[in-house]
């Protein structure tokens, strides 16, 4: 289980045509909660506070305020056992080209405190139903993007974290390994694992997400099922909450 | 340490997977030095040789012949040239001939006299050839003039001694090998300097801003793995290379120094020439590693630093070269004559530990002047092991990327 309470983070950024530091508050006082057994859509345009959102949860940025539980732990107060705890994946993190796959999930096998023998097994075990199985052995470095990704995910889940945070799991994929993901993460929800998925394919989200939040300028607007979002909204597709949301926060003349 | 020892493991293991860096890094010290010295020693040899094995071209003017008999009777030594059709300084410029002599024409009576007469030889002192024709001249003069002070001692009925009252014989206070010792002491320690961080800074760049450049720096950064053993780990990995470096450049450089020089200076000057080659006391070479500990950790430290704060391999890059001219600033300043008498010195990290060094090898051992460099490297490494693990845990640093 995940829970956010009244977090905020605020960045410190360079004004380059004022030539002055000024602050921009990237996420303002967000609180939901993610329960086990359930998968959590984060949505919202680029620049919303999504991605921030998820590298707080996965212990990469700290935020300036409020409390952070993982599973019942103070992830703030114990940021190494949180991390433990998380399996992280975005497209932002990369793969080790000169190691070929196996290597590559053994030494994260070990950086994860995970028996060799279980990493081995469980990392040949997530290659295969990634479909990577007779690429184990062969140097990443002429992978495409793709395969690249499905070692990452692979890393993500080889210590059998009991959170999983997805940002963009799709993410230039083709059709058939992103419905090898999806059906990846309906098996983590029916093996009770805690599931946050940041996307922009939102057909995939109704698709699959038993709850949405829609994260804009770094306020959470709504925390239900997509079902009732889209009531709260009256709009027929989550494009067209965005596009509500966004026309609501144009300045006024 | 069990997460910074699994980074240092990682990052071997990634070494091991790029052949290129692998043979640039253990390979090529150990082939570029013998190569290096053994051809020059072979180039040095062969000009040698041809330099004592042909007669030096002379062109010489002496009206009264007072000089011409002693040259032509040393045909192995002097080739008598006539006069170059150009200009003469321009003849011994273009090497068509090594020197050019004028006897003045009085010489005959003013030996006469026994009044000096001067001999002018015009020489190209750059180059080498040239330098030796005159010390040839100068050996065949000598030799003349000797005979002459000997026949007029004799026609006085004077004591052959009665020109030279005194001689001084040299008795060396100090072995061959101390001689030697101050010698390496001299630039060894610039060398090791230069070893050191060179040797740190491709591996440094691409632990820490390569990482970042590739992406893998938060995929490592969301393990379990403590961030300061992460940083810990990338440092003792980029420290260990600066002192493969180092080491490996030294012994292959001493090997090449003593075999293949060695075979060099026997061949040319007899066996006894390569005997005067060092041989440096064990202690000193372990004291001297010690010191270099705390150095390689502090260079190490600097360039990790450097790197994890740049957002790409350029920047990083960008960002270590002022350490390269640190660097050899501070060694090429601690090789400067007379810098050990500064008071100052001791009380200059990098300065105070080449200073140190060079003590050693000097047989002039300073324990307290040790003590000091040992020391402030020591602190100056913790102080700055403690700031680099403190930086990559703030999110600017691990976030900034281009």
């Amino acid at each position: 289980m995940i829970q956010l309470s009244d977090i905020h983070k605020t960045f410190d950024v360079k004004d380059k045509k004022a030539k002055a530091r000024k602050r921009i508050d990237a996420v303002k006082g967000l609180t939901f909660t993610v329960k086990p057994g359930e998968i959590y859509g984060l949505l919202g345009p680029n620049g919303a506070g999504k991605s921030t959102t998820l590298r707080m949860i996965a212990g990469l940025m700290k935020p300036d305020r409020g409390r952070l539980e993982i599973c019942g732990l103070d992830a703030l107060a114990h940021p190494e056992q949180g991390r433990a705890m998380v399996g992280y994946l975005s497209t932002d993190l990369n793969v080790y080209n000169r190691f070929t796959p196996r290597e590559h999930l053994r030494i994260f096998g070990e950086f994860q405190g995970v028996e060799a023998s279980v990493a081995e097994r469980r990392g040949l075990h997530l290659l295969d139903k990634l479909g990577l199985s007779d690429f184990t052995d062969v140097k990443m470095e002429g992978f495409s993007s793709g395969q690249k990704q499905k070692v990452s995910i692979a890393r993500a889940l080889l210590h059998d974290p009991r959170v999983v945070i997805f940002d963009e799991p799709t993410t230039g994929l083709d059709v058939l390994t992103a419905k090898t993901v999806l059906d990846l993460l309906r098996l983590m929800r029916t093996e009770g694992r805690t599931v946050i998925v940041s996307t922009h394919v939102l057909p995939m989200v109704e698709e699959i997400c038993d709850r949405v939040g829609i994260i804009f300028e770094g306020v959470l607007h709504g925390d239900a099922p997509p079902r009732e979002i889209l009531a709260q909204w009256k709009a027929k597709s989550l494009d067209e909450v965005f596009f509500s949301l966004a026309a609501s926060s144009q300045p006024e003349d | 340490m069990r997460g910074a020892m699994l980074i240092f493991k990682k990052e071997f293991l990634e070494l091991s997977k790029d052949r290129r860096t692998l043979f640039f890094t253990f390979a090529f010290p150990l082939l570029l030095w013998p190569l290096l010295f053994g051809m020059m020693a072979k180039l040095g040899q062969s000009d040698s040789k041809q330099r004592h094995g042909k007669p030096s071209r002379v062109y010489l003017v002496d009206p009264g012949k007072v000089l011409e008999g002693r040259l032509r009777s040393e045909p192995t030594k002097f080739e008598l040239v006539d006069k170059p059709g150009v200009e003469i300084k321009q003849a011994i410029k273009d090497q068509k001939l090594e020197l050019s002599v004028e006897v003045p024409a009085d010489a005959s009576e003013k030996i006469a006299r026994q009044e000096t007469y001067v001999i002018q030889a015009m020489v190209d002192e750059s180059e080498q050839s040239s330098g030796f024709a005159l010390t040839r001249l100068r050996e065949a003069v000598a030799a003349q003039d000797k005979e002459l002070v000997s026949a007029r001692l004799q026609a006085i009925s004077a004591s052959p001694q009665l020109a030279q009252p005194s001689e001084i014989t040299a008795i060396k206070a100090t072995s061959d090998d101390l001689q030697m010792g101050k010698f390496l002491g001299m630039f060894l320690p610039y060398m090791l300097l230069m070893m050191m961080y060179t040797g740190s800074m491709q591996p440094g760049i691409y632990t820490t801003a390569g990482e970042k450049e590739r992406g893998t720096l938060q995929s490592l950064l969301s393990t379990s793995l403590p961030r300061n053993q992460i940083i810990l780990g990338k440092l003792f990995y980029v420290f260990a290379m600066g002192v493969i470096a180092a080491v490996l450049n030294l012994a292959s450089m001493g090997f090449t120094i003593t075999r293949v020089v060695g075979a060099a200076m026997a061949a040319e000057h007899g066996a006894n020439a390569a005997a005067g080659l060092p041989s440096i006391s064990p202690m000193i070479l372990v004291l001297s590693f010690v010191l270099m500990i705390p150095l390689g950790l502090l260079f190490a430290n600097f360039i990790v630093f450097m790197g994890i704060q740049a957002k790409n391999t350029h920047e990083a890059g960008t960002a270590m070269m002022p350490g390269i001219f640190i660097v050899v600033f501070l060694g090429v300043f601690s090789t400067a004559p007379g810098i050990e008498k500064m008071l100052w010195v001791p009380y200059v990290p990098v300065m105070n530990v080449t200073l140190a060094i060079r003590k050693l090898f000097s047989q002039q051992w300073d324990p307290v002047q040790y003590l000091i460099a040992l020391g402030m490297t020591i602190t100056l490494a913790a102080v700055m092991t403690w700031i680099s693990t403190r930086v990559l845990d703030r999110e600017a640093v691990i976030f900034k990327q281009s």
